[in-house]
C-alpha cells in the first residue's frame, strides 16, 4: 500500500511563485486527474513528486516515508512524459526493458558485450524478456518490438512510453498529458485502455491533463488546479455539480457554464432587476454571481427571467446548443435543448429562458461558493 | 543548368587548385629521378627500367669475389670478369621507377612503424578526448550548478588560444617531468579538447530534457546517462569531431617534431618525410613523395569508407 501525501509544497522559480502551497492526500489505487489551464503548474508539481525538480518548501511523503533528498531513481515511481522521451537508439523491446535492467541487474551484468556472460545474467535477461513481452501484449505492440522509435507512429510511440512505465511495479504512475499528441479517435481509444489498465493493476495514477473530458471520464477524483493552487479535489460528478469556486465551475463543463450577475438585497436574490428567490442564512452583498449550466436552462414563455434573441446554434444530432443574446448581459447565454426544440431556436427568434433556482450555483464576490437556504422560490415566477 | 555554367567553371577551377599538389605528389611518387628533374614523362612517367646506383655500389665486387667467380667465366681476364659481375649487379638492381620509389619508402625508413605510431597516437588522443569531453559537455549542457556559465566562458576563451603560443611552456613542462620522447608527450597535451567539449555541448543542448529525466526515472545515474543515453544519440556529432581530431593529429608535424628528438621509434608518419630531406640533389623526391602518398592513404581510405556518415556529421555540426 503506497499512499502519497503532498504537504504544503511551494515552488518558486526566481521571483515567481509557481506553486503556492499544494496539499493533497492520495490513497493507494486512486486515479487522480490533475487538470487546469496551461501554465498553472501541473507539470511542475508532477516533476516535484517524481524528484526531477526540488520544491522550495513543503514535503512529499510516499508510503509513510518522506522522500526529501531522495533521488528520482530511488523513489520507485514511473513517469510517462508528454513528449514520450523514448531512447532513439534502442529498439522498442530494449526501451521497455531499460527500467528493469537498470533496477534488477548489477553494473557488471549490464556491461555491453561481456555483461551477458556474467553469472546470473542470462537468466535475468530471460526473465526481463518475458516481462517485456507481457507488457507489450497488454498494450498490443508485440509486433513492433524490433523497431526503433523513429519508425513508429505517434500513437505507437505513446504506447511504448506507457509500456516502459508499466513494466515495473512502482508506488505510483505519473502521467503528464500522455494523450496530447494523439488524434481524436486514438485519444478516445487510448483513454479507455489506460482506464482499463488502472482497474486491472489497481495502482495509483496521477494523470495530468488539460482536457477536462479525459479528467471526467477516467478519474476517481479530479484535482482542479489554477495559478499554483488546488481549488478543489473531488469526484468528477461532485466537481461538476457542486464546484467550490467559480473558476472550477467555469473550467469544468463544455460548453462553459453561464454566469449571470446578481444581487442579494434583504434576503432577496435579484437577477436583471427581477426578484428570483428569497434566501436565508446568507449576508446581503452586491456583485454576487449566479452560475447556470446550459442544461439547467429551459425554454419558456414570454414572461421569463431571461429573454433574448438566438444568435447562433449548433445541432449535434442528439442535442442542440443555442447561444442567446440577452439584453443587459455582456456574454451570450448558452442553452442545451432537445432536438425537438430545434424549430423554436431558429436564428433571430426571440425566446424566453427559465430555470429552477435549485439548479443555480451562487458565488460571492471573491468567487467562493455560497450555499444559502432557499426559502421561497421566485416571487416573480408564475409562468412555468 | 546551362545558365549556371560559370558556377561550375569556378568550382572546377577551385577543385583544380586544390587537387594540383596531390597530383604532383602522386605523379612524382611514380617517376624516375631524371624525369622529375627534367619535368617530363606526363603523369606516370615512361616507367623505363632504371638502375639503383646505391644497390650497384653495394654489390661492387672485391678481389675475392672476382676470384671465386673465375670458374663461371673461363678464359676471361680479371678485369673482364669484374665488368661482367657489375653488369649482372646492374641487371639485378634495375627496376621500374614506381617500384623503386615505394620500395625505398618502406626500406629506407621504418614507415610501417611510423604508421603504427600514428595509429597509436591518434586513436589514444581521440579516445581520451571523448572520455573527457562527453561528461564535461553533459555537465555544461544539462546540469545546473553554481558557476556553470563562468566555466563555459572559460571553454570559449580557451578556443581562442593558438597551440603554437603555448607550445614552449608545454614543452618545458613535459621536459621537467621527463616525458619528452615518449608516447605520453605526443598524446597528453591534446587529451582535453575544448573544441570537443564545445561541439558536444552544443549538440547536447538540442537533446530534449525529457529524455534525460526519463532516464533518471528509469534508475540511471548521471554517469550511465552520459554513456548509455547521450553517447548513442551523439554519434553523428562524435563523427564530426572525429574528423577534426584524427585529421589534425595524424597530419601534425609541428608537435611531434618538438617533443620527439631522439629515437626514430617514436616518429609519426609526417616525421617520416624527413628521412628524405637534405639530399639537395633532389634524387630522393620520388621516395619522399611515395612516403607522402602512403601517409595520406589511410585518411583517404577511411573517408571513402565512411563518406556518407562523415558528410552527415559535418552538415549536422554546421546546422546545430
Ligand atoms: N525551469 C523553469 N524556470 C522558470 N519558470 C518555469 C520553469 N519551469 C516552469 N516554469 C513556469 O512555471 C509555470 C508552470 O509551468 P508548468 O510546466 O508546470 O505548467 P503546466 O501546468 O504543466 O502547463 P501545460 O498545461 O502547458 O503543460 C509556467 O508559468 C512556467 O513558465
Ligand atoms: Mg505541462
Amino acid at each position: 500500500m503506497a499512499d502519497l501525501h503532498i504537504d504544503g509544497v511551494v515552488k518558486s522559480f526566481g521571483e515567481t511563485q509557481v506553486l503556492k502551497g499544494i496539499s493533497l492526500d492520495i490513497r493507494h489505487g486512486e486515479f487522480i486527474a490533475l487538470v487546469g489551464p496551461s501554465g498553472c503548474g501541473k507539470s511542475t508539481l508532477l516533476r516535484i513528486i517524481a524528484g526531477l525538480e526540488s520544491q522550495s518548501a513543503g514535503d512529499i511523503v510516499i508510503a509513510g516515508r518522506s522522500v526529501a533528498g531522495v533521488r528520482a531513481a530511488d523513489r520507485n515511481l514511473s513517469m510517462v512524459f508528454q513528449s514520450y522521451a523514448l531512447y532513439p537508439h534502442l529498439s522498442v523491446a530494449d526501451n521497455i526493458a531499460v527500467p528493469l535492467r537498470m533496477r534488477t541487474m548489477g553494473a557488471v551484468q549490464r556491461l555491453p558485450l561481456v555483461g551477458r556472460w556474467m553469472p546470473g545474467a542470462a537468466e535475468r535477461n530471460r526473465e526481463i524478456d518475458a516481462e517485456v513481452r507481457k507488457a507489450a501484449s497488454t498494450l498490443e505492440i508485440e509486433t513492433l518490438l524490433d523497431r526503433k522509435p523513429g519508425q513508429l507512429s505517434g500513437g505507437q510511440r505513446q504506447r511504448v512510453a506507457l509500456g516502459r512505465a508499466l513494466v515495473r511495479d512502482p508506488a505510483a504512475f505519473l502521467l503528464d498529458e500522455p494523450l496530447s499528441n494523439l488524434d481524436a479517435k486514438l485519444r478516445v481509444q487510448t483513454r479507455g485502455e489506460i482506464a482499463e489498465l488502472h482497474r486491472r493493476l489497481g495502482a495509483t495514477f496521477i494523470y495530468v491533463t488539460h482536457d477536462q473530458v479525459e479528467a471526467m471520464t477516467m478519474s476517481s477524483r479530479i484535482a482542479v488546479m489554477m495559478e499554483g493552487q488546488i481549488l478543489q479535489c473531488d469526484a468528477p460528478d461532485l466537481v461538476y455539480e457542486d464546484p467550490e469556486d467559480i473558476r472550477v465551475a467555469e473550467f469544468i463543463g463544455s460548453p462553459k457554464i453561464n454566469i449571470l450577475p446578481a444581487e442579494l438585497n434583504g434576503g432577496s436574490l435579484r437577477v436583471l432587476d427581477r426578484d428570483i428567490a428569497r434566501l436565508t442564512r446568507v449576508a446581503d452583498q452586491p456583485g454576487i454571481r449566479l452560475g447556470l449550466r446550459p442544461e439547467a436552462l429551459r425554454l419558456s414563455g414570454a414572461d421569463s427571467v431571461l429573454t433574448g434573441v438566438v444568435a447562433h446554434h449548433e445541432n449535434l444530432g442528439s442535442e442542440v446548443f443555442a447561444q442567446i443574446e440577452v439584453p443587459g448581459l455582456s456574454e451570450r447565454v448558452v442553452l442545451r435543448a432537445d432536438p425537438s426544440a430545434r424549430r423554436r431556436l431558429g436564428l433571430g427568434a426571440t425566446v424566453g429562458l427559465d430555470f429552477d433556482i435549485g439548479d443555480a450555483l451562487l458565488f460571492d464576490t471573491s468567487g467562493k461558493r455560497l450555499r444559502p437556504v432557499i426559502e421561497a422560490a421566485r416571487a416573480a415566477h408564475q409562468v412555468a | 543548368m546551362t545558365r549556371d555554367w560559370w558556377k561550375h567553371l569556378i568550382l572546377i577551377l577551385g577543385a583544380l587548385v586544390v587537387i594540383a599538389p596531390f597530383y604532383m605528389m602522386l605523379s612524382y611518387s611514380l617517376k624516375s629521378p631524371g624525369e622529375i628533374d627534367r619535368g617530363e614523362g606526363g603523369f606516370f612517367g615512361r616507367q623505363e627500367m632504371m638502375i639503383d646506383e646505391r644497390c650497384v655500389a653495394l654489390r661492387d665486387p672485391n678481389r675475392d669475389e672476382v676470384a671465386s667467380a673465375a670458374k663461371r667465366f673461363p678464359g676471361l681476364t680479371d678485369r673482364e670478369i669484374r665488368d661482367a659481375l657489375i653488369t649482372e649487379a646492374e641487371a639485378d638492381c634495375a627496376m621500374r621507377p614506381a617500384v623503386f620509389n615505394y620500395t625505398m619508402a618502406f626500406t629506407e625508413a621504418p614507415l610501417l612503424r611510423y604508421l603504427l605510431n600514428g595509429v597509436i597516437v591518434t586513436v589514444s588522443i581521440f579516445v581520451i578526448q571523448v572520455l573527457v569531453a562527453l561528461p564535461a559537455a553533459y555537465a555544461l549542457a544539462k546540469l545546473r550548478f553554481w558557476g556553470r556559465e563562468a566555466v563555459f566562458s572559460l571553454v570559449l576563451f580557451c578556443l581562442l588560444i593558438p597551440v603554437h603560443a603555448i607550445a614552449l611552456p608545454l614543452y618545458i613542462m613535459l621536459a621537467k617531468l621527463g616525458l619528452t620522447n615518449t608516447y605520453a608527450a605526443l598524446v597528453v597535451p591534446w587529451t582535453i579538447s575544448v573544441f570537443g567539449i564545445f561541439l558536444m555541448r552544443q549538440f547536447f543542448m538540442t537533446v530534449p530534457d525529457d529524455l534525460i529525466d526519463a532516464a533518471r526515472m528509469d534508475g540511471m545515474t548521471e554517469f550511465s546517462i552520459v554513456w548509455r543515453v547521450m553517447l548513442p544519440t551523439a554519434v553523428p556529432a562524435l563523427l564530426a569531431f572525429a574528423i577534426f581530431s584524427v585529421v589534425a593529429h595524424w597530419n601534425d608535424y609541428f608537435w611531434p617534431r618538438i617533443v620527439v628528438t631522439g629515437s626514430r621509434e617514436l616518429f609519426t608518419p609526417p616525421l617520416g618525410l624527413r628521412e628524405f630531406k637534405g639530399d639537395g640533389d633532389g634524387s630522393f623526391f620520388g621516395p619522399m613523395m611515395a612516403t607522402a602518398t602512403v601517409i595520406v592513404c589511410p585518411l583517404i581510405v577511411a573517408f571513402l569508407l565512411a563518406q556518407k556518415r562523415f558528410i552527415e556529421g559535418i552538415t549536422l555540426s554546421g546546422m546545430k
